[in-house]
């Protein structure tokens, strides 16, 4: 696939986002009429058209304060910065996109926003502690891939949707169990679908969002080999990220697809064995792999392993 | 009749046909137009820090003439290349010769203790891999654009629209390598 159809798929595929999500808001709306009857429908699908309008401008700064990054200046992180600018030159964006810091000892890096003009480019603290400047640069050049290949408005819009299904869903639920339903004798079978309907929708939000993440991640990837012209900076800057276990303390389900690695760690317990199926990345593995075919090169195995 | 609407029809196409590969043509001449200005502005960057370096050595390590005259003259080929190929020669003369100051520079701790010369050095530094980042995006854009002017149907279009093909700026460096465009613009050079 090249550039122009990847942007062409990417801006196709934001708008059946909207769509998709339209749908799990009319579902909702459907089911909170069912239990509870009045207007709740055209309510509930008035507040998420304005959301979803609102999401479509400002779903940068709404990730950016889930996430607690913060614009910083070239004066307080010359490296971070440097290696934007350099990333941006390298892929050919016309500017560089702002950059952020999340305070956060777990190493991860994010990209978030709109158009190459309204992206960012977040990294945690504990990423500029950990890599060195050859495998910042190939981590940074992945995120500054996501920007350039037009993913990140689809993948920040992918974030503040599945939120708020989440959020609704949740919430109405709620209201059901201990609120008490105001209209008794309703019909009990469309209660029990409405009720349906409400469980179903975030894991169907869940569902839209992993479709999105996997591929993109190879396709990131390629492009950061591209940018700095050195795929096994990436491969080593991966392998580190794969030895760490701090998880992030401000990841959440919904912005999990953002990060350039899983935030939410499972790499042991109950949870690994599912995890094929419910991971919004592949795993670093598979990554390093691809990337070691790519470069024609071969990691040394990490130490302590 | 129906052969005037089939040969009418054929022209139109082929008219809507060339200008998308025109317009196709533009866009690729302009990226590698705005991929070379990225370059330029960090060369200019570079040859505006070389002097200030050269002041800030000198004050320390008057009588290292040789690297400064090295130097300096890097500086002038820079200043005088005409041309993505030739900057890139001298470009490449400058990054020795400024190794070799940095290299020299070494023998003096108070001179690497002042905050100036650190100050430069990062500078340099920088552009350096900006320069590096921005001839990988100019080198792959230049070769889309050289490889489209050379294939058919383009060419036909490139002939008539007088596009010309583009330098390579600092081809022959390790990591350009593993691009196929070294072989391709050889080859082609009539």
């Amino acid at each position: 696939m090249t550039l122009e159809e990847q942007v062409r798929s990417n801006r196709i595929r934001s708008g059946m986002l909207l769509l998709s999500f339209g749908l799990v808001f009319v579902a909702i709306g459907a089911a909170v009429q069912a239990l509870y009857g009045g207007a709740s429908l055209i309510i509930i699908a008035g507040i998420a058209f304005a959301y979803a309008i609102f999401s479509w401008f400002a779903n940068g700064r709404m990730i950016a304060s889930w996430t607690g990054a913060r614009l910083v200046t070239k004066d307080e992180y010359p490296d971070l910065v440097r290696a934007v600018e350099n990333a941006a030159i390298g892929a050919g964006l016309a500017q560089p996109p702002q950059v952020r810091v999340v305070d956060d000892p777990s190493p991860n890096a994010f990209a978030a926003g709109g158009s190459p003009k309204t992206a960012y480019i977040a990294a945690t603290t504990g990423l500029l502690a950990m890599m060195n400047k050859r495998e910042l640069e190939a981590v940074i050049a992945h995120e500054v891939g996501h920007v350039r290949n037009r993913d990140v408005r689809l993948m920040s819009l992918a974030a503040v949707l599945v939120g708020v299904v989440a959020l609704v869903a949740d919430l109405a639920l709620r209201f059901a169990f201990f609120g008490g339903g105001r209209r008794r004798g309703g019909n009990p079978i469309l209660m029990i679908i409405g009720l349906a309907m409400l469980i179903l929708a975030p894991i169907a939000a869940f569902g839209i969002q992993m479709s999105l993440s996997r591929k993109r991640e190879y396709l990131a990837d390629e492009s950061s080999a591209e940018i700095t012209g050195d795929p096994e900076g990436l491969a080593m800057a991966l392998q580190k990220l794969q030895l760490d276990t701090t998880e992030l303390r401000h990841a959440n389900r919904a912005t999990a697809h953002l990060y350039i690695e899983t935030p939410l760690n499972n790499t042991s317990g109950p949870r690994a064995a599912l995890s094929g199926l419910f991971d919004t990345h592949p795993s670093l593995e598979a990554r390093i792999e691809s990337l070691e075919k790519m470069g024609g090169f071969k990691l040394p195995a990490p130490a302590g392993q | 009749m129906l052969a005037v609407y089939v040969i009418a029809g054929v022209i139109v196409l082929i008219a809507v046909w060339t200008v998308l590969i025109f317009n196709h043509l533009v866009r690729l001449g302009n990226e590698a137009k705005r991929g070379w200005s990225n370059i330029d502005v960090q060369l200019k960057r570079r040859t505006d820090l070389i002097p200030n370096l050269v002041e800030a050595v000198k004050g320390y390590a008057a009588h290292e003439r040789q690297v400064f005259d090295e130097v300096t003259a890097a500086r002038t080929a820079m200043q005088q290349a005409s041309g993505p190929a030739q900057a890139g020669e001298a470009n490449k003369q400058a990054s020795a010769a400024i190794g070799h100051l940095f290299a020299v520079s070494e023998a003096y701790p108070q001179l690497r203790a002042s905050e100036n010369f650190q100050k430069l050095q990062e500078e340099l530094t920088d552009t350096e891999d900006k320069i590096a980042a921005a001839r990988r995006y100019y080198n792959q854009t230049v070769y889309q654009y050289n490889s489209r002017l050379q294939s058919f149907p383009d060419l036909i279009v490139a002939k008539l629209g007088g596009f010309h093909e583009r330098e390579f700026f600092a081809l022959d460096s390790p990591a350009e390598a593993q691009l196929p465009n070294v072989d391709f613009s050889a080859g082609a050079t009539p």
